[in-house]
Parts: C-alpha cells; sequence; structure tokens
C-alpha cells in the first residue's frame, strides 16, 4: 500500500472529470423535475379524473315501473319480484361443487361444463344467473341452506299483468338488446307509448372499488325514482265482460265509447294473447302467438280495416239532405234493383222495399234508396264529410301502428290505382262497400259524432288527457232526422235490429244500424239462386256481420260498434252482441 | 484493520443525518404503502436496517488501508458469488438473482457494484497516471466490468447489468481517460444502434416500443407505468395527504412497495415532496463529492465519487422509471424501496463513503 504523491495534473483532471459528470446529472435531474412538472402541475387534473375513474364504480340501479289503472283505479299493470339462483364464485372456491349439489338437490338439468366455462370467464364479484327459482325450488334450497355459501337467491322486478284481457290495449315490455338499455321498456301499446310516463329514473350506486373491481365501500347512493302512474278510462269489468261476448269461433272485436267524453270503456279482439308471457320469457308460448296464423296480438277493434256494409249510410244522407239532394219526404220506390248503364246494382231484399222515403231506407237499409242518391252525390264531397265525421283518420290513442283506414275519392284513386273515378264506385261506396275501410273504433267515433251533431270529444284511453272536440256540427234538424231514423232501425216493426227488442225484452233500449260488410262480389247467376245465403258458401268467403249501436236511445252515452268477421248479416249476429255490451255498459254507468 | 474508536466521532454527522431523513420517509412511506399498517413492509425493513447496523459500523471503523488490501478479494468472491448465483441461485419472477446465505436470499448483484467501483479505485490508485490515461490501461478495468455485465446480465437482470457497466465506465471516465475514447464510443453507439435493434429479441422490441407508448399495452405490460402516472400525476402540487392515496390503497399500483414506492410517496406529498426527495438526494450525492475535492488519493477520491453517483444514479433512474421516462427495468429507490440487498448494499456504500470523508489527509492515513 503506497501513499501516492498523485501529481496536481491528475487531480485537476479527476475534479474536472467529476464536474462534468455532476453537470450531466444535473441536466437529467431537470429533466426529472420538468417532468414532474409536467404530470403534477400541469396535467394533474387529467391524472385527478383518470385516478377518479379508477376507483369509483357507478352502477344503475333499475327504477320500477309506474303502474297502470282501469278507471276504477283496478290495478291492470303492475310489478312484481321474481327470484333467480345467481352465484358468486369469489366467495367459494370449490363453487363447482355447490353447483352440482344444486343441479341434484333441485333436479335442474343444468348444462355444468358450459356455465362453469362461462363463470370462469366472468369477473368474480359480479353475480352470474344459474336459473329462475320458483317457490318449491327456493324452499328446497333453504333446507339445504348449509350446503352453499356461493350461491344466493337474488330478487328483481319484473312486470304482472293481472288480467289477460287487457293484454292487446297494455301491450308488453322487453328488453333491449342495445347494452346501454340496462332494463326492460315498453315495446309494445300502451307500455311503448307511454313508456315515458311510465318508465322513472334510475338510481346510482357509486362504489369504491379496488383495482379487482371488489367493492371496497359504497360512497353515495341516488334512490331510483319510480315512474307515474297512468290510469286510462277502460274500465276492467267492461272489459273482461265484452271479451265473453265474443264468440271464439269467429275473429271479431268489439269497442265501447263513451260518446260524452270521448273515453274508451273498452276495446276487445279475438283471438287474444296473454301479455304475461312476454314478460315470463317463456319462449314457448311467445313462439305459438308470434306463428299463429290468426294474429292474435293484432287489437282488431283498433288495428282490423273492414269494409263498413250499411252503418256507412247515414253519411250519404247527411250529405244528401245538407246539398239539398233529397228533403225528409224525397220517395224512391225500390224493386229490388237499381240500374246504372246497363248495370244492375241489388238492394239486399230480393223484392224491394216498394215506396222509401229516408227514414225507411235507413231503418230498413234500403240499398236502392242510396243508389238512386248516389247517382247525384259527388264522391270528394262524401269523403270529406266522412272524414270530418271521424272516418278516414288516424286515432292516436296509445296504441302501436295507428292506421288511416280509406273513404275513397278522386284524388286517392287517381294516386293510388292510376283510374279515374266511376259513378258505379259511388253506388257500392253509398252503402259502405267498395274501396271503402274502417276500423270498429272509426265506426263508434263515426256515430258518436252522429250522436254529437258533427261536433265530436276525440276517442281517447288515457284518462288524464283533456277531452278535445274534433268536427264541424251540422244543423239540427238534419241531426234529428237521422237519430229519429237510427232508432226506428231498433225500435220499430221491419227495422232491420227489431229481433233484438224479442231477443231481451227487459234490455235497456237502444238504437243502431246493422251491417253486412261483404267480402266477395256475388255473382249475377248465384244471386238468382239464392246460393250466396247457403251453408255451403265456405266461411271464410261469408260477410262480416257489423253492428254499430248507442244506448240508451234517447240520450245516448255509449257507443258500441261490434264485427264479427265471416259472422253473415249484421243483424243476427253483431246486433245481439252490441245490445247485451250497451245494456251491461248503460247499467255499469261509470 | 480498525480506527480508533475516538475517530466515531469525527464522522460526517451531516451525511449520517441525511441518511436516516431518507430512511425514516422510505419507512414512513412503507407503511403508508400497507395502507397504514407498520406490518408488513415498514416493520421487516426496520429490522433489516437495525440488523444491518452492526454490519455499518463495521465498516465505518475499518482502516481505509485495510479496504485497499482487500479489494481484489472482494471482488473474486462477489465473481464467485455470482456464477453460484448462476448454477445454484434462487429463481423469483423468471430469474436466477439471489442466493441464499443464511436465513437470507442475497443479491450478489447488489455487492458485485461496490466490489467493481473498489477494484476500480485500487488499480487507478495503483497506476498513479500524471496524466489522462491510454486505451490500453484501460483495458482490464473494462475486461473486468464487461465480465461482471455479463454475468449478471444473463441472470437476466438487464437492469442491474447496466448500472454495473455505468459505474464501471464512470470510474474510467472519472479517473481520466483520454476524452476522445467515450466520444468515440459515442458516435459509434450512434451508428451502430439501428442495427443494435435489430439483434433484439422481438419481446424486448415490444419493451421498447411500449415504454416509448404505454397505451399500447394498457392492461399489460403498460398497464404499470399508466397506474404509476395516474398516482403521481393525481398528487398534484401538494398531494393528496398522507395516506391518502387512492391508486396504492385500492392496489391500482403495481409493486408498489419495490420499484413503484415513488409513486406512493408523491401521490400522497405531490411535486411539492418530490422536490424535497430530490433535495435530499442531491445532497446525498453532493456532500461526498464536494469532500473529494480536498483529498488527493485517488482510491479515495474515486470511491467517494463512484459510489455516492451510484445512489443518486439509482435514485434517478428509478423516478425516471415511475414517470416514464426511462423503461421499466427494475431498479430500487435507494433507503425507500422494500428489499434487503438493496438495502445492505447502500448502507454498506454509504458506511464507505463515511468512513473515507472522515479521512484527514493531514494525518496522512496512508503512512
Amino acid at each position: 500500500m503506497e501513499d501516492n504523491k498523485t501529481s496536481k495534473e491528475s487531480i485537476k483532471i479527476l475534479n474536472r472529470r467529476s464536474f462534468i459528470i455532476i453537470f450531466i446529472s444535473v441536466f437529467f435531474s431537470l429533466f426529472v423535475i420538468l417532468r414532474l412538472f409536467s404530470l403534477q402541475i400541469i396535467n394533474s387534473k387529467f391524472y385527478k379524473k383518470k385516478s377518479i375513474e379508477n376507483k369509483v364504480s357507478v352502477k344503475a340501479i333499475p327504477p320500477l315501473r309506474g303502474d297502470i289503472f282501469d278507471n276504477n283505479n283496478n290495478l291492470i299493470a303492475g310489478s312484481t319480484s321474481s327470484y333467480e339462483f345467481v352465484i358468486f364464485k369469489n366467495l367459494n372456491k370449490k363453487f363447482i361443487d355447490e353447483l352440482n349439489s344444486l343441479n341434484s338437490i333441485l333436479s335442474l338439468d343444468l348444462n355444468l361444463p358450459k356455465m362453469i366455462n362461462e363463470i370462469n370467464k366472468k369477473n368474480p364479484y359480479v353475480p352470474y344467473k344459474i336459473s329462475k327459482a320458483g317457490w318449491d325450488q327456493i324452499v328446497k334450497f333453504e333446507k339445504n341452506k348449509f350446503l352453499f355459501t356461493a350461491i344466493k337467491i337474488q330478487e328483481s322486478k319484473k312486470r304482472y299483468y293481472p288480467h289477460k284481457n287487457m293484454s292487446q290495449i297494455l301491450g308488453y315490455t322487453g328488453s333491449s338488446s342495445l347494452s346501454s338499455e340496462l332494463y326492460p321498456k315498453g315495446v309494445f301499446h300502451i307500455e311503448k307509448t307511454f313508456e315515458n310516463i311510465l318508465k322513472g329514473k334510475p338510481g346510482k350506486i357509486f362504489n369504491e372499488v379496488n383495482s379487482q373491481g371488489r367493492i371496497i365501500r359504497e360512497i353515495s347512493i341516488q334512490e331510483p325514482i319510480k315512474g307515474n302512474n297512468l290510469h286510462l278510462t277502460i274500465n276492467l269489468k267492461m272489459q273482461d265482460f265484452a271479451q265473453s261476448l265474443l264468440p271464439l269461433t269467429n275473429k271479431g272485436s268489439i269497442v265501447v265509447l263513451n260518446c260524452q267524453d270521448g273515453s274508451i270503456l273498452s276495446m276487445n279482439s279475438n283471438p287474444t294473447f296473454n301479455s304475461q308471457a312476454f314478460e315470463d320469457r317463456d319462449n314457448l308460448v311467445i313462439e305459438r302467438i308470434l306463428s299463429d296464423n290468426s294474429k292474435p296480438l293484432i287489437n282488431r277493434a283498433f288495428s282490423g280495416f273492414y269494409p263498413p256494409g250499411s252503418v256507412f249510410k247515414p253519411i250519404p244522407a247527411l250529405l244528401g239532405l245538407q246539398k239539398n239532394l233529397i228533403n225528409e219526404n224525397t220517395e224512391v220506390i225500390c224493386k229490388g234493383h237499381s240500374t246504372l248503364k246497363d248495370r244492375n246494382y241489388y238492394c239486399w231484399k230480393k223484392g224491394g222495399h216498394g215506396r222509401v222515403n229516408l227514414k225507411k231506407a235507413i231503418k230498413e237499409s234500403c240499398d236502392v234508396y242510396f243508389y238512386e242518391l248516389a247517382k247525384k252525390t259527388n264522391i270528394d264531397e262524401l269523403s270529406q264529410l266522412a272524414t270530418s265525421l271521424g272516418l278516414n283518420q288516424k286515432y292516436d290513442i296509445g296504441l302501436s301502428n295507428p292506421q288511416q283506414g280509406l273513404v275513397p275519392n278522386k284524388k286517392w284513386k287517381k294516386a293510388y290505382l292510376d283510374q279515374g273515378w266511376y259513378l258505379g264506385e259511388t253506388l257500392i261506396t253509398c252503402i259502405g262497400q267498395g274501396f271503402n275501410l274502417t276500423s270498429p273504433l272509426q265506426l263508434a267515433t263515426l256515430y258518436s259524432a252522429l250522436i254529437n251533431g258533427g261536433k265530436y270529444p276525440k276517442p281517447r284511453i288515457h284518462n288524464d288527457e283533456n277531452v278535445s272536440y274534433l268536427g264541424d256540427a251540422f244543423e239540427k234538424k238534419y241531426h234529428d232526422l237521422i237519430l229519429e231514423s237510427l232508432n226506428a232501425a231498433v225500435l220499430e216493426p221491419s227495422g232491420t235490429a227489431f229481433k233484438l227488442n224479442n231477443l231481451h225484452p227487459n234490455f235497456v233500449k237502444i238504437g243502431g244500424k246493422t251491417g253486412t260488410s261483404q267480402v266477395i262480389r256475388i255473382k249475377e247467376e248465384d244471386r238468382e239462386d239464392d246460393l250466396y245465403k247457403s251453408k255451403e258458401v265456405e266461411d271464410r268467403f261469408k260477410d262480416h256481420s257489423v253492428f254499430v249501436g248507442y244506448v240508451p236511445f234517447d240520450k245516448p252515452k255509449y257507443v258500441a260498434s261490434v264485427i264479427i268477421e265471416n259472422g253473415g248479416s249484421g243483424s243476427a249476429v253483431a246486433a245481439p252482441i252490441a245490445h247485451k255490451a250497451l245494456n251491461f255498459a248503460y247499467n255499469l254507468n261509470v | 484493520m480498525f480506527k480508533e474508536f475516538r475517530s466515531l466521532m469525527d464522522i460526517n454527522w451531516i451525511f449520517f443525518f441525511l441518511l436516516l431523513v431518507i430512511f425514516w420517509i422510505g419507512e414512513i412511506n412503507l407503511y403508508s404503502a400497507a395502507n397504514g399498517n407498520f406490518e408488513p413492509w415498514a416493520y421487516n425493513q426496520l429490522k433489516r436496517f437495525l440488523l444491518f447496523l452492526p454490519i455499518f459500523l463495521f465498516i465505518l471503523m475499518l482502516q481505509p488501508r485495510f479496504i485497499f488490501n482487500v479489494t481484489e478479494i472482494i471482488l473474486i468472491t462477489t465473481v464467485i458469488g455470482l456464477i453460484i448465483t448462476l448454477f445454484f441461485g434462487y429463481t423469483g419472477m423468471g430469474a436466477k438473482r439471489w442466493i441464499r446465505i443464511g436465513g437470507f436470499n442475497l443479491q450478489m448483484s447488489e455487492f458485485a457494484k461496490i466490489a467493481l467501483v473498489l477494484f476500480m479505485a485500487k488499480y487507478f490508485h495503483k497506476l498513479n497516471a500524471e496524466k489522462t490515461i491510454g486505451l490500453l490501461r484501460s483495458i482490464l478495468p473494462l475486461i473486468i466490468s464487461l465480465i461482471v455485465f455479463i454475468l449478471v446480465a444473463i441472470q437476466p437482470d438487464l437492469g442491474t447489468a447496466v448500472i454495473i457497466l455505468t459505474l464501471g465506465l464512470i470510474a474510467i471516465f472519472y479517473a481520466g481517460i483520454n476524452l476522445i475514447y467515450p466520444i468515440l464510443s459515442l458516435i459509434i453507439l450512434g451508428i451502430s444502434s439501428p442495427f443494435l435493434w435489430t439483434l433484439l429479441k422481438p419481446y424486448q422490441q415490444n419493451r421498447v416500443m411500449i415504454f416509448l407508448n404505454p397505451d399500447l399495452d394498457p392492461l399489460g405490460k403498460g398497464y404499470h407505468i399508466i397506474q404509476s402516472k395516474i398516482a403521481i400525476g393525481s398528487g398534484g402540487m401538494r398531494g393528496n395527504g398522507f395516506l391518502g392515496g387512492s391508486q396504492s390503497s385500492l392496489d391500482f399500483l403495481p409493486e408498489k412497495e419495490t420499484d413503484f414506492v415513488f409513486a406512493i410517496f408523491s401521490e400522497q406529498f405531490g411535486f411539492t415532496g418530490s422536490m424535497v426527495i430530490l433535495g435530499l438526494f442531491l445532497f446525498l450525492f453532493l456532500i461526498p463529492i464536494f469532500k473529494s475535492f480536498f483529498l488527493t488519493q485517488v482510491f479515495n477520491k474515486l470511491i467517494l465519487f463512484v459510489l455516492s453517483f451510484k445512489i443518486f444514479f439509482e435514485f434517478l433512474i428509478n423516478i425516471s422509471m415511475t414517470i416514464g421516462l426511462v423503461p421499466v427495468v427494475g431498479v430500487a429507490l435507494p433507503f425507500m424501496s422494500y428489499g434487503g440487498s438493496s438495502l445492505l448494499s447502500n448502507m454498506i456504500i454509504c458506511a464507505l463513503l463515511i468512513n473515507i470523508m472522515s479521512i484527514s489527509e493531514k494525518k496522512r492515513m496512508f503512512s
């Protein structure tokens, strides 16, 4: 070990070198300081936000959907609890054993390998749904609870429809495939249309989570807000009764409308379905409903469009009066047919009605009277009047897919068929055939308009909706004449619906009009043979039976519109049904 | 072999207290890393510190001359240790870095740093150069540095190996190699770097790419650095307060007690705290160097300079790692990262620094 006499030069070099390295180190330190300054001062907000995003997880709490009530405060759509078995795999390492024992104890028939595979992929802190839990299964599970630590029963809310007959009005809810939709929403009819009223506001839980997503503590909670309740004008008793009136053998529908305020009391259609199947995710039943050729999802009272038949006749009558084409006393001789350009237009009564004035024409539903009137009628004016009386327009009352129907005019024919208008078409339009298409709800509204003298309350199903009026008032003398004629059709002998009085003599008296809407054009030779009336005619070519009536006849409050598809004549099938419905509504007097 | 006991009073107290302060901040930091628990890290680290204190005092009391005499033995022992590590080492995290001695897992590469510097100090002292040193006389230190570098690099522990090579080169540079050579090698390195890139294995290239842009792999290799930057950045000017760091307490920060302790500290104490730490380490770096200016013996000067540089260099590399300035290479933060070998080697280094700083050359220590 030598104590060197280090040369001064060498010491200088060493010291100089240390300065160089100190300089480089300090230079590098400055970089570090700048970087820290950039992270902690300049971009601090950005990283603070990132840090909060890291640790706070927000979970939505679905809100309770609003309930729906009928006009008598009966619950017709509510929420109920359903239960399911879920597994938290982080609670037990041997969770597969638990799955096996659940499967065997409850004999669930689970696809375990697939399920275990799915569970392994999932975040351990998020529960995995195993299956629905029925009451029996819950009881068995509770008895064997000592076996399970990872499997729990979880409650969730689902929609509940206590009355099957409301399905075609209420519709149903469903889950959206969008991942942003956290809970079911209305997808059909009332549930869809009033989604914004019913849906409520979801709550939020802000949780502090660690890096594995495990909840450390709850930071805050925003309670969900339940949706608002909805009150319908529908009456549960009326709806149930009206449904029972519809024959199961035929498709058909019935609407009962309060013509004083436009509220719809019932709106039934056959065949029907049960909304609950959609809420229960009962795929077998849903599949059956969707594939059914008779289309039970369609509410025929709202979405079924048919030629109205004779119930249309008051419209040309009113137009004739207004345009002075006829008056109260104008008479026509009905010999069973009317001729236009070598072509015969037949009355339903083979022998003819003889001398017919307006009242008799409506009461006995004489077609020839209206053929003669039609020869002087302008189709565009007829279409316009029909529209102002409630046909040919959409009623956006809250059911899905409202349709306009049709009362034809020249413009329409040009646009859709690219043809000019023929007078012969006016003839069949005036008796409610031809291009005419109306729904039972529109027909009920038409009679509401006639009863109210032209200015009538808009039909509605949402009870909180204000009453609003449509249409233009027409002269009182025409109003009286038309109502008198319609009353006579039921109350006076030889009226088309006079039979009702014998059928149910103690029912309250109604007024109304029968209709028979042809499905096929009757050939001349068949008409000679009366073949078209025989039972031989295939059911699907039989006439639709139509009746629109009101009660009480002298001071109408309720209108009922009935259509029975392929039911035959209006007086035989639809009229008695409407009579029962109107009598029920009258006694209900809501 | 030992100094007089009295000389214990002549030590550089400022340096010693600085050391204690940094260690104590490290302790508090480990306490907060465990969400306000002494267990497991702060307690274990303190236990180690107390256990190593006799070793610290032992080295403090050694005669520099004795150290001078045993440098070759120390170097050979550590090289043998490194070779044993390669064959019989304890494997952890995919590398053989540790050997078990008396219940401790020792990371020989930590001690190789000291051994190499001591060897260099003696070599250049004995060289007794008048002026700058040529290439020929630097060959032996260069070869020895490369041998140690390779032994560590194949463990594999590239981070430590690079630090060892850096220390070797710094020592040669400090000792006065002709400036032509370092400048020339930098130029050659610059030109050949594209070729070196193609020599790297794909996963190594990948690692560099992710270093340059951590968002390439936010949940994999980029995750550490992203979370670390969030922790540091969210600290802001003043930090979130003691025990107030959510990145650490909710386990978003991986390896928070070892390589990323600085992120934990900085999340709690912000830019202000970071600057305080930087200042403390800068003092720890500059005090021995300042002292070295007053010494004439190359052995003393080189030990003071290179070893104090070693601590500061590791400090800078570690911080730069956590803020994304350099790739994550596994370099501990001296006195603050949890770990025995790093603490022991840094305590030995500080004992050596204090020992040599207390030399008064007027007394002619080497006579």
